[in-house]
């Protein structure tokens, strides 16, 4: 893996470390609650309710850097899970119901107090429902109306006309479900989830977002890419899971300001950059060193993935006057935004344009089924834009079918046949 | 498709019949067949969409479905929700321009609590579009009388199943496509035709084959269940809407049919998003008829493989046998798989010996 070059994304990386310690803490000296969320469920009604939440994904992704996937997915696959179900989201619940296959990250989850997910993908109820099952705890479910009204540029209408984004009864569904996951979360923590408090939260989230606009801007902009996406991905998504809150919206600042820095005193990712990269998809969270190993053979940098992106088109409500209609608002389509189409196509598109991408990496996930739709449309409509288009097989956090020499063979030969010809 | 009366195409049978026929249409529900899809695999990605949703990528691309007033696609599964985002999109680009109006039927299938009143406010929706695109206008008494009848096929399709449970007088093979046809007949000559066989089979000495339940993702043809038999075995249920699940309980008749249709077919709609708990009720109180159990997870399934462990430990527990099949259920079982399946109605054959005494 690559040298870390922020001082950020050092103190992002430790920053997790000591919460999560601080969490195993609570949990097991203070017998606090806890709860385990899917990434796209909204954190801050947690938070509010002083109920610290983990993401699957963010676990998934540590069991997966950490080399001990292999091991728990193994003991599914024996326990008679076939190969073709999700690994992504369903890594934690391995190695939480196979506890001695392999070694959990900084001593494993405790045991929740409750786990929540929204039922984006078919699967989401099954894993969530074992996972439950595994820790004798309890699941609260929220179901994913789909969309049938897809307006173009959406990220441009969700800052600030996000009631004509979602339809008014996927609106009002939303609500609902999630003033149902308030009164939940008020019964198990004792403490009263305060409106006033939420907007706040919500408009501090927006500050965060906004910080990370500019990232992306600096980054968009500048003459060579400033900072690598790994470093971005790291620093981007620690304060993610604890949006709105001082930690990240202070952390998201300094790691702007180290950005800035860089971009005025030209020092880039990789000096001398040919060629600009896009990665579509969740990361490759077993292979990070994936992302760098262009550099030095063909000065080819991976300017973008969604995890910066993301972040200001898809938070940002402007207007919360109804704090909880807002969230609802944004919680209702992540989905939709990230891989179908029109929605998707159109937004990396775009993105692609912004960030002057000269080549785009698109992950065909193996496991992986929801998330793999749309991919088509998606190196079409990249191809049609003039962004040659490689597809990468792989598992994000399943390694075992992963041959990294012959993945790094594929894209040196498309470097050198598409993008640097 | 071939279809002279206005006609509906639904992508799975969770969309209600009772509407689709109010409104003056025939419903035609997409299935999958074992013929190639060439222009549908040019769009779709491999190993996602089931050869149903392929097919129907097929005619819509290929400009079979013109005829039809409306595409429906019910939220029955992920899969289907990004058939609908994707028909949508070939209209939008141009793919294709011979594709009736797409609409998605949101049932939602959870346990939330808004989830019921949503439902059936979907469900009026429904009845409004379909009113509109065929310009009758029904009552809410003609949606009533929709009801009535299509509970009358529903009672017919249950006697038929009778059979099926007292003495196996019926195989599989011949029985799924008579209750399959619940969903696209009009109930009169569905009943008609149902009890005219039903009588025929009630002729029939029963048969002494050990007795198989399918399970897994759901089948919509017989040609799993024509493999299962060939060895000697009897399949006397499945899981899925195209064969035990066809009738289901009836309709409620009361004063708000909207209510009524929801409640219903989000309970007893089958698919990957039926509840894991009331899936596993279902197959458990299956379990007490059979001698052995096959589980078909074939290489799109993304869903109901996370039940297989746990129905897996109940077999075990019970001493059933059971075999679980990872191919193409529209193509014949490998050698392999042939095997397992003659090893498993031969251990089925001694379990149902044993009980005999």
């Amino acid at each position: 893996m690559a040298d870390k070059q922020f001082a950020a994304t050092r103190a992002a990386l430790s920053f997790q470390k000591e919460w999560f310690a601080n969490l195993r803490r609570r949990v097991f000296e203070e017998r606090q609650p806890y709860a385990l969320l899917q990434a796209d469920v909204p954190f801050e009604l947690f938070d509010l309710v002083d109920m610290p939440a983990v993401s699957n994904q963010w676990w998934a992704s540590i069991i997966a850097a950490k080399r001990q996937a292999p091991q728990f997915l193994d003991a599914m696959d024996a326990d008679g899970c076939h190969g073709g179900l999700c690994r992504y989201c369903s890594l934690g619940l391995a190695s939480t119901r196979y506890p001695n296959a392999g070694e959990p990250p900084w001593g494993g989850l405790p045991t929740p107090r409750l786990l929540c997910a929204r039922l984006t993908c078919d699967c989401i109820h099954r894993v969530f429902e074992m996972w439950a099952e595994a820790f004798g705890a309890e699941l609260f479910e929220i179901d994913h109306p789909g969309a049938a009204d897809l307006p173009p540029r959406w990220w441009e209408l969700g800052r600030h006309q996000w009631r004509q984004l979602v339809e008014p009864h996927r609106l009002a569904f939303m609500v609902s479900a999630l003033a149902s996951l308030v009164e939940r979360l008020e019964a198990i923590s004792g403490r009263t989830l305060d409106r006033d408090a939420l907007r706040e939260r919500l408009e501090l989230v927006n500050e965060q977002e906004e910080v990370f606009d500019e990232v992306r801007q600096l980054i968009a902009t500048a003459p060579e890419c400033p900072i690598r996406m790994t470093e971005q991905i790291t620093n981007v998504m620690a304060a993610q899971w604890v949006r709105g809150g001082a930690w990240a919206l202070s952390h998201a600042r300094a790691f702007r300001d180290e950005v800035k820095e860089r971009v005025h005193a030209g020092v880039a990712a990789c000096p001398g950059e040919r060629a600009r990269l896009m990665w579509v998809g969740a990361g490759l969270w077993h292979d990070t060193g994936f992302y760098t190993a262009f550099e030095s053979s063909h000065r080819a940098v991976f300017v973008w993935s969604m995890y910066l992106a993301f972040g200001p088109d898809g938070y940002i409500r402007y207007g919360l006057d109804d704090p909880m209609a807002a969230l609802a608002s944004r919680t209702a389509s992540f989905n939709e935004y990230l891989h179908n189409p029109p929605w998707a196509a159109e937004w990396l598109v775009h993105q692609a344009r912004e960030h002057r991408i000269d080549g785009a990496l698109v992950l065909r996930p193996r496991s992986m089924k929801p998330a793999a739709t749309g991919r088509l449309f998606i190196e079409r409509a990249l191809e049609e834009a003039g962004i040659p288009v490689l597809p990468i097989a792989a598992d994000v956090v399943d390694a075992r079918a992963w041959d990294a020499e012959v993945a790094r063979a594929e894209v040196r030969s498309f470097l050198d046949a598409r993008v640097l010809q | 498709m071939g279809v002279k009366e206005p006609f509906v195409v639904a992508s799975w049978p969770s969309v209600p019949v009772e509407i689709v026929r109010a409104a003056g249409f025939r419903a035609v529900i997409a299935r999958g067949a074992s013929s190639p899809t060439p222009t549908a695999d040019q769009h779709l990605e491999p190993r996602i969409f089931p050869r149903r949703l392929r097919h129907l990528v097929e005619s819509a691309l290929t400009g079979r479905l013109s005829q039809a007033a409306r595409v429906v696609i019910p939220r029955t599964s992920d899969v289907d929700y990004k058939c609908f985002l994707y028909l949508r999109e070939f209209v939008r680009r141009g793919v294709t321009s011979a594709l009736p109006p797409v609409i998605l039927f949101d049932l939602l299938q959870s346990r939330g609590a808004a989830v019921r009143a949503y439902d059936a406010a979907r469900t009026h929706a429904l009845f409004d579009d379909l009113s509109a695109a065929s310009g009758r206008r029904p009552s809410v008494d003609d949606l009533h009388r929709e009801i009535v009848r299509a509970n009358e096929a529903r009672a017919a399709a249950r006697r038929l199943m009778a059979l099926r449970r007292i003495g196996s007088r019926v195989s599989g093979t011949e029985i799924v496509p008579l209750l399959a046809a619940f969903w696209e007949l009009e109930p009169e000559r569905y009943v008609a035709a149902v009890d005219g066989a039903a009588s025929a089979f009630a002729k029939r000495s029963g048969l002494a084959a050990p007795r198989v339940l399918l399970t897994g993702v759901p089948v919509d043809g017989p040609e799993l269940h024509h493999a299962i038999e060939s060895h000697g075995a009897i399949v006397v249920a499945e899981v899925g809407p195209w064969g035990s699940g066809a009738p289901g309980d009836d309709v409620r008749v009361d004063e708000d049919p909207f209510f009524a249709l929801a409640d219903k077919y989000r309970t007893d709609a089958i698919g990957a998003r039926t509840p894991a708990a009331a899936l596993r009720r279902r197959i458990e109180q299956m379990l007490d008829d059979v001698d052995a159990v096959v589980v078909s997870l074939p290489p799109e399934d993304a869903v109901f493989g996370w039940d297989y462990p746990a129905l897996r430990d109940v077999l075990r527990a019970r001493g059933l046998p059971h075999v679980c099949l990872r191919g193409d259920p529209y193509q014949a079982p490998t050698s392999q798989e042939h095997a397992e399946l003659d090893a498993m109605v031969g251990a089925a054959s001694r379990l149902q010996e044993a009980r005999r005494g």
